[in-house]
């Protein structure tokens, strides 16, 4: 362990985004202390600091810190990717938090943090490093649940929230230590070197019982069925900007850090009560958030189902157990980030507070009233379809290709057949923002310079990356080849 | 075939044609939605212009064609998978473009002479429609192709959604979710048969130039279970939106709800991609499957041609008796593909470009009814020949197109699909005859009860005749209708190259294994006729 006491410069570099992501996450919280008049500006000096971290990133290459941590396509692709989600919330965001003059800096900070956090889980190649970044994560989300403090819905999710989570790290936790016991490390490159030794076997008891426990922590993260229950009361009772970042980089970085575990533990194939479980997982989610989802009235409850049929697909990835799963993993993930951030962006332009339940027909007559913000939900809708020519179609078809590949046709069957039941209640929503006549006039909060760019950026990806996939592809193709290459 | 001078806009032809529709879409998108003159003006240079670069293309067209290879352009679109943004045209595709771009024409055309709210959208909605449907037909990689596919169905979602009649929520949902069953399937398969392709010849490749190469050359070996499935999957695809009996039920809906355009792109065209699928794709790349099904196909078809006549004869709604005529006259198309003699298969694309013009019209007819009167039962009108003269003619003009009368274009369509089901089954061309007498029939009925006969409701008194705008829309129908009746050679010698090629391939290579009678036909005593050498026909 003396990595730890003689610090580099690379070490520094390595970590660079991180300490640049805390670095202004504090200075937030100072300005919102010493200089609350300029809290109009903090949307932007997050953004900044994003920037940032972005440029920070991507210097050094290989693991640092005597090994603990590691900086990789991979991690450069969640980087980008859990920046990108912070932004998108908090260009989203910033006008109803102003609206309702909860713009403090703490809100930016907590957001800030639990994105150093997102990344220092991916980054860690020590599970102790992850479980360091899971808790920077969680802890952060957790006060940005309970954001709205004096609204009821708000305590009650960050209560649940908390309190699942909590015994989802213990979980976490308690599955390390049984590896550490029959392993002798935390360290996944010490565990991949054990593993090729072939110096144990698949199924082994200890291994098995501490795999699970980890393997239901990150399914608790990433909201897999029969993990899920908490997704829908967070979705609901959290302020919107928030979700939009929750719904989506800490899932990533999750799904990411699961994959890096069974491949550490098993480089070559999953075997044979690891495949079947993913399979189950994935087609669990797929169906029940695909089915469950139909008959929300609640948008956000709605897209909370959403995002566990969501990640079933990307679940399909693991259970596919190959770089080219993993690859398509990753292009659904991002897409999953600006199609998902697209939609959150309407539901928090709905004006009338954060206490106000936003059912599906609220939106009526948003397609009269503001084309720009129908149209933009319309395309996010057709993306979660997986509707070409969006980029939902492109992750989908990468996942399932992957799928259909190494034999699991049938995987890849019910993969559409959600699609399918999807098409139901993702319909609905451009049916009623564009064919339903209004009961009552919908407004949105005026819209401001930061959400109009948030509108076209989101739109602009979506088709970008549906029409024109190549770049991402050789990024996430970049990112894939991390693990093969250790 | 490429012909570098005609390059506007720096582009080839093929992408000019494709986009230049949806360039127009995004021009229209950034006008204010009260100048309504300037967005017809967009709308219709917009289409007028790709009407304009098909022509182009017909006149460069080298009829020899036997493969899609003319104008072909191939880039790289998604290297790392071998996906090919890939576009080539036979005459096949090139007949259904015409008749794309006409179609779109003529609704456009008529939408400027009719009260239609949110004008703007429409006008969006159907250009977009028009490069879906551009997109398919010239596509040649098979993942282009299910994009381009995929994509027409979202502005007919709203076609139908936003314009249509009272249960326009559920006839759209129901469009969409049985064309999205289908195609998911088709996906599936699609993606298999990517990976059998890479397996058998370790090439990453969505083109259907590489597959039907490999399915042609026995390089890639199927087992047959798994090549009926894929071929299943495919043809489902096909099927739903042809569509073919018991598959059929969304189309009543979507046709009844459909505002006048909507339906006539949704007869006129997207049925028709749904045999053009068949043709390009189905048959083609798993010719075994499709020889050992297509027996089965050939009774769905003629069950279609007879429960679609049937249930069209019984119609009070004159939309809904239309829709029913083209169940009944797609599935004949269906038998004539897998009749898959050079005279069927000819017979098919003519017909279902004569489909297209015919039913097109008539859906137009219809239309310029309805916005008048704002009903579509039979029983509102009768006797109005007086009043509107000029749509009544119009009218039985489409009619009798449409039932074959000699002369007019329904006729040729009908007279090869028949001579050359008769080929393979008589007992396959008797029953069809059967059902197109029944054609008759109803048609005919459905003239007499609204046109002629006594005046019998004083609303009609005031009913105005076809308007210029409606006229201009119908005008190169009719025309159409009739040269094509009596000059079909033209469409002929452009349909002929892609025939000859479909038959090898969609006929089986040995004899004895064509498609074998039902054998409840067997039992009655109907026998089969000894194929005669391909081509006899003509």
């Amino acid at each position: 362990m003396s990595g730890f006491l003689h610090v580099t410069f690379a070490d520094v570099a390595c970590v660079a985004p991180e300490l640049v992501l805390a670095g202004v996450a504090t200075l937030l919280l100072l300005l919102d202390a010493f200089a609350r008049p300029i809290r109009p500006l903090f949307p932007y000096l997050t953004l900044a600091g994003l920037a940032l971290a972005n440029l920070a990133g991507g210097s050094v290459s290989g693991t640092f810190f005597g090994g603990a941590v590691e900086s990789s396509g991979l991690t450069r692709f969640l980087e980008l990717l859990t920046c990108g989600a912070i932004a998108l919330a908090v260009l989203g965001g910033a006008a109803s938090l102003e609206r309702d003059r909860r713009n403090q800096g703490e809100f930016y900070a907590l957001l800030l943090f639990a994105g150093a956090g997102t990344i220092v889980m991916v980054r860690g190649v020590d599970l102790l490093v992850v479980f360091l970044g899971l808790e920077l994560m969680s802890l952060s989300l957790y006060v940005l649940a309970a954001w709205y403090r004096d609204v009821p819905a708000a305590t009650e999710a960050a209560l649940k929230y908390f309190l699942m989570g909590a015994l989802a790290s213990a979980f976490f936790l308690y599955g390390v230590a049984t590896l550490y016991g029959r392993l002798g490390s935390t360290r996944l490159t010490t565990l991949q070197g054990l593993s090729s030794t072939s110096s144990f076997v698949a199924f082994d008891i200890l291994l098995g019982a501490g795999l699970l426990a980890i393997v239901a922590a990150l399914s608790f993260k990433i909201a897999l069925v029969p993990f899920h229950g908490w997704a829908p009361d967070v979705y609901q009772g959290m302020t919107t900007p928030a979700v939009t970042f929750l719904s989506t980089a800490p899932k990533a970085a999750a799904l990411v850090v699961l994959f890096r575990l069974l491949h550490a533990l098993f480089p070559l194939a999953l075997p044979q009560p690891w495949r079947p479980l993913f399979v189950i997982l994935a087609a669990l989610s797929i169906l029940f958030g695909n089915i469950v989802a139909l008959s929300q009235r609640d948008l956000k409850r709605m897209l909370a189902y959403s995002g566990i049929a969501q990640m079933g697909y990307a679940a399909i990835a693991v259970a596919t157990f190959t770089q080219d799963a993993l690859q398509g993993a990753l292009v659904f993930l991002a897409g999953y980030v600006v199609t998902n951030a697209a939609a959150f962006l309407t539901v928090a332009a709905l004006s009338g507070g954060e206490t106000e339940v936003r059912t599906l027909g609220d939106l009526a007559g948003l397609g009269r009233r503001h084309p720009v913000a129908a149209s933009v939900l319309s395309l996010s809708m057709l993306s979660l379809a997986g509707i070409p020519p969006t980029v939902g179609f492109v992750g989908k078809f990468l996942v399932f290709r992957a799928a259909v590949d190494s034999g699991l046709v049938s995987l890849a069957l019910i993969g559409v057949l959600g699609s399918l039941i999807s098409v139901g209640y993702y319909l609905r929503v451009v049916y009623v923002v564009w064919m339903k006549e209004p009961v009552r006039e919908v407004s949105l909060v005026p819209e401001d310079l930061l959400s109009g760019a948030a509108f076209l950026l989101t739109a602009g990806f979506i088709l970008a990356w549906g029409l024109f996939p190549r770049g991402l592809i050789e990024l996430a193709r970049g990112a894939a080849l991390t693990l093969s290459g250790r | 075939m490429n012909i570098p001078t005609l390059h506007p806009l720096g582009a080839d032809l093929l992408t000019t044609l494709v986009f230049l529709p949806t360039l127009g879409a995004f021009v229209l998108t950034f006008l204010p939605a009260a100048s309504k003159g300037a967005a017809k003006a967009v709308a219709l240079a917009a289409s007028f212009l790709t009407f304009g670069v098909s022509v182009l293309l017909y006149r460069a067209f080298d009829p020899s064609t036997s493969v899609p290879d003319a104008f072909a352009i191939d880039r790289p679109w998604i290297p790392q998978f071998g996906i090919r943004y890939q576009l080539g045209m036979d005459g096949l595709s090139l007949a259904l473009v015409l008749l794309t771009t006409l179609l779109t024409v003529s609704v456009l055309l008529v939408s400027c002479g009719q009260k239609i709210e949110k004008l703007k959208g429409y006008m969006i909605a159907f250009l977009l429609l028009e490069t879906g449907m551009l997109g398919s037909l010239v596509a040649l990689d098979t993942l282009l192709f299910y994009v381009f596919w995929e994509v027409m169905l979202v502005p007919m979602y709203f076609i139908i959604g936003v314009w249509g009649g009272k249960r326009r929520i559920y006839a759209t949902m129901k469009f969409f979710l049985f064309t999205m069953a289908g195609s998911l399937l088709m996906f599936i398969a699609i993606l298999y048969t990517a990976n059998v392709h890479l397996h058998a010849t370790g090439i990453q490749s969505f083109s259907l130039e590489d597959w039907t190469r490999a399915a042609s050359s026995g390089a890639w070996h199927l087992a047959p279970g798994t090549e009926a499935l894929l071929f299943g999957a495919f043809a489902l695809a096909f099927l739903v939106k042809i569509p073919l009996w018991p598959l059929h039920t969304w189309l009543p809906d979507a046709h009844v709800e459909a505002p006048t355009g909507g339906s006539i792109i949704l007869a006129g065209v997207l049925l028709k991609l749904g045999a053009y699928g068949l043709l390009r794709f189905a048959y083609p790349l798993f010719p075994h499957a499709a020889a050992r099904y297509g027996s089965l196909l050939a009774v769905l078809a003629l069950i279609g041609i007879i429960y679609g006549a049937w249930v069209a004869a019984a119609q009070k709604d004159m939309k809904k008796l239309v829709a029913y005529s083209s169940v009944s006259h797609l599935a004949l198309v269906v038998l004539g593909i897998v009749a898959g003699t050079g005279a069927a298969l000819s017979g098919a694309i003519f017909q279902m470009v004569g489909h297209g013009l015919t039913t097109g019209l008539l859906f137009l007819l219809v239309g310029v009814l309805y916005a008048r009167r704002h009903t579509r039962e039979m029983s509102d009108y009768g006797g109005i020949a007086a009043r509107v003269p000029v749509t009544t003619a119009l009218f039985l003009l489409a009619t009798l197109g449409s039932i074959g009368l000699p002369g007019l274009n329904g006729f040729v369509g009908e007279f090869l699909i028949l001579g050359g089901v008769f080929q393979v089954s008589v007992a396959w061309a008797a029953f069809a005859a059967t059902g197109l007498i029944m054609g008759a029939i109803y048609l005919l009925t459905l003239v007499q009860k609204v046109f002629w006969g006594p005046e019998t409701s004083p609303e009609n008194r005031t009913l105005t005749d076809i308007n210029g705008w409606e006229l201009a829309g119908a005008f190169p129908l009719v025309v159409l209708i009739v040269l094509l009746g009596v000059f079909p050679r033209p469409l002929l010698t452009l349909v002929e190259g892609s025939a000859k090629t479909l038959q090898r391939a969609g006929a089986p290579a040995e004899p004895g294994s064509r498609p074998a009678l039902p054998p409840v036909l067997k039992r009655l005593g109907v026998h089969e006729l000894e194929a005669p050498p391909t081509g006899v026909a003509r």
